[in-house]
């Protein structure tokens, strides 16, 4: 395992503990049983998502050096993807009651960031940017924890995880950047109803981990997501 | 068919030559209301060597240098061209003979110029139908594998006037400092850097993005194009055009530099052979070399600005081009 990879799941184990530190004491004031839709429904959502920003590192503008010269820097940049809110939808379709399959999409548009310093003809120093637009195609595996249900049974934890297709379109659709998206993660589904046409909430939080796309690294990087949707099941 | 006869040069410290440039990174000429790349139409370039040495440096070893440089040329993927060395003739360099000879001069009065290279041209097509390169005995040469103390290396010289013999005009990538009348070279990021590096170094022996994308763009395959972009647009100042401003473009994923000049009144500039992905735009004056290095005498060249970032990345497409960026510029 690699340690990008590692340390990716170091961070989803943060976040589903987070959501089940949360969930645990809740869980023992309001026992009862869960409320899960029943096989061969149909779950459409739809919602926002904040997707991590990453560094892509500092390089310089180098030239090379005459004889009895030191390396000379032109001017030297740093450069970072931004985080940025976006929105999702996804289709889920129940297999068991605990366990569901489910496709969706995410689209954000982050800013590209490129600060530039240390000009060697004194131009000041200034950040230049460009918005790229990014699309996560992706398929994904929901196990719902009945035994933490909680509030009735209304609130019922859950954990995912899945692969995609990431897409990303620097600006005016100028360039393509193509990759792999994985994620893993957990959240929380509130119910206002029973049966199996009703409305909930869903709330998640996981790790997205990319190979290809938008980097200036062949090494696959990890960025954090948080969301938030609406639910309705059929 | 008319001829012209053009002189490009590298120099130690400082240009003795007026360079006649019609296009950035490219030779040109003009024809009717356009300019017109000066290129080969018709490969192997056929070349000799003057049968004379100097120095440390025979006959052979020079024509060992100079097929080196050649082939660091015709390494150049994506492109098509080629050369052949044909042999030995006791005819000098810059003779206009219809044959392509490359060998030593004695110019003492041409004290600050290593090297230079003459062409004779189609002016109707831009066609090359001649060129002869003299490399100046007046200074000490070498072709020692890791450089000759205090002597220029031979191949990187040619190199650097292999590329005019192709048809590759003078870049400012580069950085000089005033000395002694002339200027030295800090550090340079293109072989066709008009000042050479000091006695001994070799590193002009390996050719560098901004050279590669200015040959690509004369010779470049269907693939060239195909796989590469450009980025154009205009510098202003004041909403009016900046002539002659030297734009770099920087691509902070690989870290190689492109440039190119705005080349008419109203700003205009494009910069081709580029690698897709992002930019960082850079609009710099022409004040590390002599204007007439880069430029025709009554070519009017604005230095009066200050170094200015584009306030945008710039994405360059695969097989395309990214157009109507505006550098705005203010003045010193």
């Amino acid at each position: 395992m690699s340690r990008a990879i590692l340390h990716a799941c170091s961070v989803g184990l943060a976040a589903l503990a987070l959501v089940t530190g949360v969930v645990a004491p809740a869980m023992a004031q309001s026992p009862g049983a869960a409320s899960l839709s029943p096989p061969g429904t149909w779950e459409v959502s739809g919602g926002g998502v904040l997707v991590g920003g990453y560094q892509l590192g500092e390089r310089a503008a180098e030239l090379t050096p005459n004889s009895g010269s030191t390396g000379f820097e032109q001017f030297t940049t740093d450069n970072r993807v931004r985080p940025a809110f976006g929105v999702q939808a996804r289709v889920g379709f129940v297999v068991t009651p605990a366990l569901s399959v489910e496709g969706g999409l995410r689209f954000t548009r982050p800013l590209y960031e490129v600060r530039v310093s240390g000009d060697a003809e004194d131009a000041p120093d200034t950040t230049v940017e460009e918005k790229l637009s990014q699309y996560v195609f992706d398929g994904s595996v929901v196990w719902h924890l009945a035994g933490a249900a909680f509030g009735g049974g209304r609130a019922v934890p859950f954990v995912f995880g899945g692969a995609g297709y990431l897409r990303e379109l620097h600006e005016e659709d100028a360039l393509v950047e193509e990759g792999l998206e994985y994620h893993a993660g957990g959240g929380l589904k509130w119910w206002f109803g029973d049966g199996r046409r009703r409305v909930g909430v869903r709330g998640e939080a996981g790790i997205s981990i990319r190979d290809g796309g938008f980097d200036f690294k062949d090494a696959q990087r990890v960025v954090p997501t948080v969301g938030g949707s609406l639910i309705y099941t059929f | 068919m008319t001829r012209r006869s053009r002189i490009l040069a590298v120099t130690v410290l400082a240009l003795a030559l007026a360079v006649p440039a019609g296009a950035y990174l490219k030779l040109g000429t003009r024809v009717g209301n356009r300019t017109e790349s000066l290129r080969w139409r018709q490969f192997p370039v056929r070349y000799f060597i003057t049968d004379s040495g100097v120095a440390g440096v025979t006959a052979m070893q020079f024509q060992a240098a100079v097929t080196r440089a050649f082939s660091t040329w015709h390494a150049v993927e994506n492109i098509q061209i080629s050369s052949t060395f044909v042999g030995f003739v006791q005819a000098p360099p810059f003779v206009d003979d219809g044959a392509n000879v490359i060998g030593y001069l004695s110019r003492p009065g041409q004290d600050r110029t290593l090297a230079a290279t003459t062409f004779t041209v189609d002016e109707t097509d831009g066609r090359i139908l001649e060129s002869d390169i003299f490399f100046n005995t007046i200074f000490p040469w070498s072709t020692a594998e890791a450089g000759g103390t205090d002597r220029y290396d031979v191949e990187s010289i040619a190199l650097h006037e292999i590329g005019h013999l192709l048809g590759l005009s003078h870049s400012a990538l580069g950085e000089t400092e005033l000395i002694g009348g002339g200027r030295r070279v800090i550090a340079a990021e293109a072989v066709m850097f008009p000042i050479a590096f000091t006695r001994g170094n070799i590193a002009d022996r390996s050719l560098k993005a901004d050279d590669i994308a200015g040959i690509s763009d004369i010779y470049g395959t269907t693939t060239f194009s195909r796989e590469f972009g450009s980025i154009s647009g205009r510098v202003t100042k004041s909403g009016r055009g900046v002539q002659g401003a030297h734009v770099v473009a920087f691509n902070p994923k690989t870290g190689k530099l492109v440039g190119g000049f705005s080349l008419n009144p109203n700003g205009d500039f494009v910069i081709a052979g580029l690698e897709p992905g992002p930019h960082v735009l850079r609009a710099e004056p022409l004040d590390d070399g002599d204007v007439t290095s880069f430029f025709d005498d009554d070519f009017d060249v604005d230095v009066d600005f200050r170094v200015t970032f584009y306030e945008r990345v710039v994405a360059v497409p695969r097989g395309g081009g990214t157009r109507d960026v505006e550098i705005k510029v203010t003045a010193k």
